[in-house]
């Protein structure tokens, strides 16, 4: 018997369409907290990383250079 | 073969910004970009055609002769540039082609309509961007090719959020958060409580209202996503929340700017509101881009309230734990919530802000007020109302007792919209700061001279002129750069945002989630606009 699944719009989020059982468990919906917070750590530290970069870039030109 | 034919569009639109850059140069679109107002620009647009450009067509290649791999080289960089130049060339396109093109054609509609069309609707770039964004992603949709650079989209706009720390002072952070802990903790939990309470009274399950009150008072989908498992929240109930926040915080997107000019707010006024209002970082940003996207007042307030708004999610978790009669999860722990959770990117925030606090960006030369910056951009004009203000004086010959080179300067202020040296010397730095920096003398002379009350000034016109010389003095050359790249950072991610607007998101909105969210939004964004007019007074801002 296949799952019932319904379809989540997370729109801005950033995270597209996702399907979660219809009848998920406490424990799924956990598990895609924890996946949502992992997915939204990764985007941060890449965003930290590449506004550092682009600091970097800019004192080198305006500053060092 | 394959590989190349893959890379097809992002040689396409990288060609086609060199091409364009060299039409720009060539002076082939001067007759256009002086149409548009745009002229000033052109430096800045051949520069990014060209760059821009360059770097895709060495992403190209790179993509062409390398096997495609699953490093963060790949991820962040190669696969995302297509969709990135996609987005980018959009951005030039609204911000130098299309927002000029509303405003003249605002203008010209104006003694047939009675007011512009752009200011009352805010069709600035920011606007015009998500609309077009919305208008794509709903027709034809995201071209294949650029998907993965849409997804950028949110980081793009949390780098802005992170290189927007190095503009303020400790003295208004001080004052913004004071202003932001009490305004935002007030509503973020009267929210919570009062969805829990509409729950109550319309006989609805307290899962549903769990996950709404999280939903409907802190930070939107996140918070939805982080509070469904504390309060069991069934899958149909989280769909029909994020479908209700989203909506929701479209309308406030675009109906909170018109309600703030229209109420007459000032920007920390309205960056109060919309940070305490609005539900979702990205919106917040896209309104006060709205509301003022010529100076970023507006934006620094909201910001820091979006910011408290987010660092709030922890305590609601933990509220609706308690009263949900949960302690904690067999993944979810409170600890995963505080610590897992934490937004890195207000980390980053701070990170700039110390940075900028301890004078790394600001060498002794370029102290506070020091650095003038004479370049052609929207950051060194008058605003449009002042402006009219100077050339009408000038035309009606009102301003009396200048010397010829003093009146000069003010013609040239009229010419230029702002202090500036020739635009044909715009290539010898050294001449054209040189004439740039006599005209601000003579305008300061001109301001001297009416206070020594041996030039007579209107109010309006003296305001103008005092405008276009603080205008030109700006706190560091790094500050200002990082500046404009954030400001390029929130065009690129708003328009992304557009692109993730679907009629499908919205249209998942509905039952009971949808009438409660309904009134604890417009309750909340009614009650904070009240308060912020009567709290938030004017905070000065640099």
């Amino acid at each position: 018997m296949s799952e019932e699944k319904i379809t989540i719009e997370t729109g801005d989020a950033g995270k597209g369409t996702s399907e979660i059982a219809k009848d998920a468990n406490t424990e799924e919906l956990e598990e895609r907290a924890l996946s949502v917070f992992s997915s939204e750590r990764n985007e941060d530290m890449t965003a930290l990383i590449l506004s550092l970069v682009t600091t970097f870039i800019v004192m080198l030109f305006t500053k060092w250079l | 073969m394959a590989q190349v034919q893959d890379n097809k569009p992002l040689f396409i639109i990288s060609g086609l910004m060199i091409i364009y850059a060299l039409l720009a140069s060539s002076g082939a679109l001067q007759p256009v970009m002086k149409y548009l107002g745009t002229l000033k620009t052109a430096d800045l647009q051949v520069s990014m055609g060209f760059i821009a450009g360059g770097i895709g067509i060495l992403g190209a290649i790179i993509n062409s002769v390398r096997k495609p791999g699953d490093t963060n080289f790949d991820r962040f960089f190669l696969q995302p540039l297509a969709g990135i130049l996609f987005i980018l060339i959009m951005a030039m396109a609204i911000r130098w082609y299309l927002e000029p093109l509303v405003k003249i054609m605002s203008k010209s509609l104006q003694p047939v309509l009675g007011f512009k069309i752009y200011k009352v609707l805010n069709l600035n770039y920011v606007i015009l961007g998500l609309l077009v964004g919305v208008v794509i992603t709903n027709t034809y949709g995201i071209p294949k090719f650029a998907a993965a650079g849409v997804k950028c989209a949110r980081f793009v706009l949390k780098m802005g959020v992170i290189m927007l720390g190095a503009r303020y002072s400790f003295a208004e952070l001080a004052k913004l958060g004071g202003y932001s802990v009490f305004l935002v903790g007030t509503f973020v939990l009267g929210t919570v409580f009062f969805v829990l309470w509409l729950g109550k009274i319309f006989k609805q399950p307290k899962t549903m209202t769990g996950v709404l009150s999280a939903g409907m008072g802190v930070c939107g989908v996140s918070a939805t996503v982080a509070v469904a498992p504390v309060v069991k929240a069934k899958s149909e109930e989280m769909a029909y929340t994020i479908g209700t926040i989203l909506s929701f915080g479209i309308i406030c997107m675009f109906v909170f700017p018109t309600v703030g000019h229209w109420a007459g707010m000032n920007p920390v006024q309205f960056g109060a509101w919309a940070g305490t209002g609005i539900l979702n970082s990205a919106q917040v940003a896209a309104a006060a881009l709205a509301f003022n996207a010529v100076d970023i007042k507006t934006l620094k307030v909201a910001e820091i309230f979006n910011i408290t708004r987010v660092l709030f999610l922890p305590i609601i978790v933990l509220v609706l734990a308690s009263w949900f009669g949960k302690e904690t999860g067999q993944k979810l722990s409170f600890k995963s919530v505080v610590i897992d959770k934490f937004p890195i990117f207000i980390i980053g925030f701070l990170l700039l802000f110390a940075m900028s606090s301890m004078g790394l960006f600001s060498p002794p030369s370029h102290y506070k007020g020091k650095f003038l910056d004479f370049s052609y951009n929207d950051r060194t004009q008058v605003t449009d109302k002042e402006w009219e203000t100077l050339n009408t004086a000038v035309n009606d010959n009102s301003i009396q007792g200048l010397t010829a080179e003093q009146m000069a300067a003010v013609k040239d202020l009229v010419a230029q919209r702002q202090i500036a040296g020739d635009y044909e010397s715009r290539t010898d730095k050294k001449v054209y700061n040189k004439q740039g920096k006599d005209r601000m003398n003579q305008l300061e002379s001109i301001l001297a001279g009416a206070k020594g009350k041996t030039i007579t000034l209107s109010k309006d016109v003296k305001a103008a002129v005092k405008h276009a010389v603080k205008q030109v003095h700006k706190k560091s050359k790094t500050v200002t750069t990082l500046t404009d790249c954030m400001i390029w950072f929130f065009a690129f991610g708003l328009i992304g945002l557009g692109m993730q607007i679907t009629k499908k998101a919205i249209f998942q909105a509905g039952g009971w989630p949808l009438v409660i969210g309904c009134i604890s939004g417009v309750t909340k964004a009614v009650l904070s606009f009240l308060v912020v007019i009567w709290l938030v007074k004017d905070v000065v801002l640099h």
